[in-house]
């Protein structure tokens, strides 16, 4: 294998990467290259073996490893080249990149483009502060995920879960039919995190108790979980004394929130936005860093697989046109400003020279809202929620609507019907 | 007359519906929707709430311990324990290609555990 005439390069062969790989290559790109680092190409998809994935993209409900294989099968006819168990240990501003693997060694490429792919990470125990003792049986909900559904080990046998994401849900009905008694799922928030068909599906279907306000307070057992303390939170989400009971249970599963992988971009001088997570991009998913592009949940955790791929297409879009083409010529620079009861905007920057497919998340639930971008876009929601982002779709067309060359544009969203 | 509530899961919206269900078993009012879909998803979920039936299975000479599956059509709400008993029994051997029927007629309903992945070794 050839190093040194790399045209896009790809981080990750999740569902992120392994979509912005195929669509680099269907738009011209010669040479792609995927550097995954695990031993087959996939990322999550295989260890999440319920259905509920493909719904939009592929019109069809599939599974994790379904919808993964669907992708593989296409990167082997387009001839994609794919480097598996190979470790990305660096990348430069200059798109120098550095991957080891046992095979090759060290690897060094300069891609003419690369496309961040790699993800996200859980949040864990140490991010959440939970005083008490350090026993053994306290797991991510996807790390349980992985021991359950690939590895063949089941957890404990009696388990509380921490978050109502979608994954701990999930986590809660599988262990339920593999006979594991799930006693409790604590939500500090008032509704559940995770999608209103994965609260009916997965806890109602299996009767399983959901405390919404409340949270785990104190954690106990020596060598191995023995029970948790849960309590009712008030408004400002600080435990109300008095409301405290025990769970005896003998593992905690956390499913409190995702976090992009911002390591390798951090690296690259890559700029990042604090609201959504990850990379600064624009409509075309390029970064601060000529050349560098993200997509999928790298830049931002999305509800949907389906999403992610969508987005990371247009990642590995730009960057096929990038490689062949060199860098943009860029006109205009508007930037994405959250209003009213917005938490996140994706891209933060746009031209104003092509179409934008934007991803807005709230911060909190309303009923009857509109939803506005500057005054080019205006429409009504029945609901807006945090757990559900919402995609809108401009065409350049309407963006040429902006009245004058304004330089910042206000996404809200307002009560309204 | 007995109540029975339902959530829709067709938006986020997620509306808490309440089915009102006279004697004979028959729905005569339902309340809480907010558009005709919800109303036709909460009168199909009450009358046979199904579900698609993911797990995993043991292998046999494989370099993976656990391979995913999953039923071809959903089932029915109230088998889904029962089905996931018997798949404890079941173990695969590789080659084995994704849709491939792994166990025809599952507890006699017609409906097949299929192959959600590729094991060839």
């Amino acid at each position: 294998m050839k190093f040194s005439d790399v045209d896009v390069a790809v981080i990750g062969s999740g569902p992120a990467g392994m979509a912005a790989a195929i669509k680099a290559k269907e738009e011209g790109a010669e040479h792609v290259l995927i550097l995954e680092r695990q031993e087959q190409l996939g990322g999550l998809l295989h260890q999440c073996v319920h259905n509920g994935f493909g719904l939009l993209y592929f019109g069809q409900d599939l599974t994790g490893p379904e919808y993964a294989c669907r992708f593989v099968e296409k990167i082997r006819d387009l001839g994609i080249e794919v480097l598996l168990e190979t470790m990305v240990t660096q990348i430069s501003f200059d798109r120098k990149l550095t991957a080891v693997n046992s095979r090759e060694g060290p690897i060094h490429t300069q891609p003419k483009s690369i496309v961040l792919a790699m993800g996200c990470r859980e949040r864990s125990r140490g991010q959440l502060s939970i005083p008490g003792t350090r026993p053994a049986g306290i797991f991510t909900a996807g790390t349980a995920q992985r021991l359950v559904n690939v590895e063949g080990f089941i957890p404990g046998k009696k388990v509380v879960i921490l978050g109502s994401g979608d994954i701990g849900m999930i986590m809660a009905r599988r262990l339920s039919l593999e006979g594991v008694e799930v006693k409790a799922v604590i939500e500090i928030l008032p509704y559940v995190g995770g999608l209103i068909r994965n609260e009916v599906q997965c806890l109602h279907d299996f009767d399983i108790p959901l405390y919404l306000e409340y949270t785990v307070t104190q954690i106990h057992g020596e060598q191995r979980v023995e029970a948790v303390t849960i309590a009712r939170v008030d408004k400002n989400k600080r435990p109300v004394d008095g409301t405290e009971q025990n769970i005896e249970c003998d593992t905690l599963l956390l499913s409190v929130g995702l976090i992009p992988e911002n390591e390798l971009s951090r690296m690259a001088g890559v700029a990042l936005d604090p609201l959504a997570g990850g990379p600064v991009v624009d409509e075309r998913r390029e970064t601060n860093v000529p050349g560098i592009f993200a997509g999928g949940n790298v830049v931002h955790v999305h509800d949907l697989v389906d999403d992610v791929s969508w987005e990371a297409e247009i990642a590995g879009a730009w960057a096929a046109q990038f490689s062949q083409k060199g860098a943009f010529e860029k006109k205009g620079k508007i930037v994405l400003r959250p209003g009213r009861n917005i938490r996140s905007i994706v891209p933060q920057t746009i031209s104003g020279q092509s179409d934008v497919t934007f991803y807005i998340r709230v911060k909190e639930m309303e009923e009857k809202v509109r939803l506005r971008i500057g005054d080019i876009y205006d429409r009504a929601f029945r609901v807006a929620k945090p757990s559900e982002m919402i995609k809108v779709d401009l065409l350049q067309k309407e963006l040429n609507l902006l009245k004058g060359n304004p330089s910042e544009l206000v996404v809200e969203c307002q009560k309204g019907e | 007359m007995i109540e029975e509530k339902i959530i829709c899961i067709g938006c986020p919206l997620g509306c808490e519906t309440t089915l009102k269900i006279d004697d004979q078993g028959e729905v005569v009012k339902i309340t809480g929707y907010k558009c005709k879909e919800g109303r036709q998803y909460v009168l199909e979920e009450h009358r046979s709430p199904v579900r698609v039936l993911t797990a995993t299975v043991l292998t046999q000479n494989s370099a993976r311990p656990l391979f995913p599956v999953r039923t071809s059509r959903p089932l029915l709400k109230t088998q889904l324990r029962e089905a996931a008993k018997v798949l404890t029994k079941v173990k695969v051997k590789p080659p084995i290609r994704v849709g491939q029927i792994i166990l025809p007629n599952l507890m006699n309903t017609g409906i097949d555990v299929i192959a959600t992945d590729d094991l060839l070794n």
